[in-house]
């Protein structure tokens, strides 16, 4: 079947909506889906896929039982400020839309990664060079302002001044290397 | 209908081998491949579910700018919406891109290594994903190879990256490492003793998944199964990766066990269904997909255990690709009913299968 809306790609989802006349289903792509307003899925077309696991834990609608009532708190949470996502709607398609989803639901992810990480959600893995040279940097940075502070708590000016100016140097060198605009 | 055939089988069948369906190393008569995919995304745009055409094209030009003009390593793009449609079938059947790669709504495109090992899809449902693919069990080299690709992509473009989350993907379920390591499998022995239904359930509750070897939810079509981890937060990729090799070593174990139990017990019982299997693929006249895939794999374990004798091992393996429908159409240049598809298995299977008997020395030259 060919998504209602776009016409073209294949419909994917499922969407139920109530109208005047009733309960109406739409058959959707998934990036169609995305854009639409509010939005359902049919709990029997994928019985384990990541959408209905994500809404029987967090979501309104339990997936295993028939589509019905409340889509009106579809758009309950925070909003992605980047792409326009809304956490509940998150939970329907089970997708994030940009990185900075990320940031937006970064109080709701531990609990919803938790679920499908055998209760983890910090990674731990690789860390890209580029990304662990900032942070190493900033790491650095860090440690000169503290022994900095000791530096003038102890009245060792001369010596705190060597350290702010390594400090600030190293500061300068992120600033003008990329977007790490948090050191301060 | 009389299709006419526009190359040998044998040459066809050169095209469709890849390096992972040549049998390697140790224990490669239970693990057939491993496979390794690491999902990236890059920062500053939307992922595919949400971002625009300009932006497909932004990420494509970034990613395949990188790899193709990289002097160490070969490698061929191709975009799916130029490629026709039984190409792309092809390409899934190899299991050098995703379903849902093929799939060409989604502005994707492949950049495939000339041994075809790594293929970097770009724009499937992460902006990247770097796939590579290994015969036997080689977790360690695998990942090894892909992480080299990453790290290569990771110096000319910025990738969408958090302290706390690690890779960000578009799904949750590949947050922190972005990587899926898995294992094909096959294991006869332990699904005809049943003991398989006991063993799945065990492994989902390790944080791995079992499945058919056809993708989701598909049933273990020739009883190949795919593991792999379920998780990608809260361990390294060596610890993932040392997690399923475990497993996979102890499934090994288990499988062999079940192989001595089955020949001890009941020798006569199983000789004949083997060597049924061997027969129906020499001699049928019709071959549906499942049946194909049942006797190729009775006959592989016949090999693996001594009983069945002057077939070549990569043969089966490549059988069990060519069988497909995507190569099955491709090989006769036109798109076939089931019934064409069943005729033409059939016939492929008997002269490769012949050939390969008659004259042992063109199927070994073919394996170097």
């Amino acid at each position: 079947m060919i998504c209602e809306n776009c016409k073209e790609r294949p419909a994917s989802v499922i969407l139920t909506q109530e109208s005047s006349g009733g309960l109406m289903e739409r058959h959707l792509c998934e990036k169609c889906a995305f854009q639409s307003q509010t939005f359902q899925f049919d709990p029997n077309q994928e019985p384990l896929s990541i959408q209905q696991f994500l809404s029987h834990w967090f979501g309104g609608a339990d997936p295993f039982q028939a589509p019905q009532q409340n889509r009106g708190a579809a758009n309950h949470g925070p909003e992605c400020s980047s792409c326009g996502l809304t956490f509940s709607k998150f939970l329907d398609i089970g997708k994030f839309g940009c990185a900075t989803c990320y940031e937006t639901f970064k109080v709701q992810l531990p609990s919803v990664l938790g679920k499908l990480h055998n209760g983890h959600s910090v990674h731990v893995g690789k860390i890209p060079i580029s990304f662990n040279e900032i942070y190493s940097v900033k790491k650095k940075i860090e440690e000169l302002r503290v022994k900095m502070k000791d530096a003038v708590d102890s009245e060792r000016f001369e010596e705190a001044a060597v350290l702010r100016d390594e400090a600030n140097a190293l500061k300068a060198g992120l600033d003008n290397g990329g977007d790490v605009s948090d050191v301060d | 209908m009389e299709v006419t055939y526009l190359m040998s089988i044998e040459k066809f069948m050169r095209s469709a081998v890849t390096g992972w369906m040549v049998p390697h190393g140790e224990d490669s008569d239970i693990v057939m491949s491993t496979r390794i995919r690491l999902a990236r995304n890059l920062t500053g745009i939307y992922f595919p579910i949400a971002f625009t055409e300009e932006d497909a094209m932004t990420v494509d030009k970034a990613v395949s700018g990188v790899l193709l003009d990289s002097a160490e390593t070969g490698y061929s793009y191709m975009k799916m919406a130029d490629l026709p449609v039984l190409e792309r079938q092809v390409l899934v059947e190899k299991h050098l891109i995703s379903p849902g790669l093929a799939n060409p709504d989604r502005y994707g495109a492949v950049i495939l290594s000339d041994d075809e090992t790594i293929s970097v899809m770009v724009n499937e449902e992460d902006h990247i994903r770097i796939q590579c693919i290994c015969p036997g069990l080689q977790l360690e080299d695998a990942y090894k190879h892909a992480d080299l690709v990453d790290d290569q992509l990771e110096k000319e473009l910025a990738y969408a990256f958090d302290e706390d989350f690690g890779y960000l993907t578009s799904c949750p379920s590949n947050t922190g490492t972005g990587m899926r390591a898995s294992v094909m499998m096959h294991l006869p022995a332990l699904t005809m003793t049943k003991q398989i239904n006991r063993i799945v359930p065990a492994i989902t509750r390790l944080g791995l998944v079992v499945r058919g070897s056809y993708g989701e939810g598909s049933e273990a079509l020739g009883n190949i199964y795919q593991i792999s981890n379920q998780t990608t937060l809260g361990k390294t990729e060596k610890e993932i990766l040392t997690d399923l090799k475990n497993i996979t070593v102890r499934l090994i174990a288990h499988e062999r066990k079940s192989r001595e139990i089955l020949l001890s017990k009941s020798r006569v019982a199983l000789e004949n269904k083997l060597f049924r299997s061997l027969g129906t693929i020499l001699y049928a006249r019709l071959l549906q997909t499942g049946e194909a895939a049942r006797c190729l794999s009775d006959v592989r374990l016949g090999i693996d255990l001594g009983i069945i004798e002057d077939i070549n091992m990569s043969i089966l393996n490549e059988l069990m690709i060519f069988m497909q429908p995507g190569f099955l159409q491709q090989y006769a240049d036109a798109e076939l009913t089931q019934e064409e598809r069943d005729t033409l298995r059939a016939k492929l299977f008997r002269e490769r299968l012949h050939a390969e008997s008659t004259s042992n020395s063109i199927g070994k030259s073919e394996d170097v």
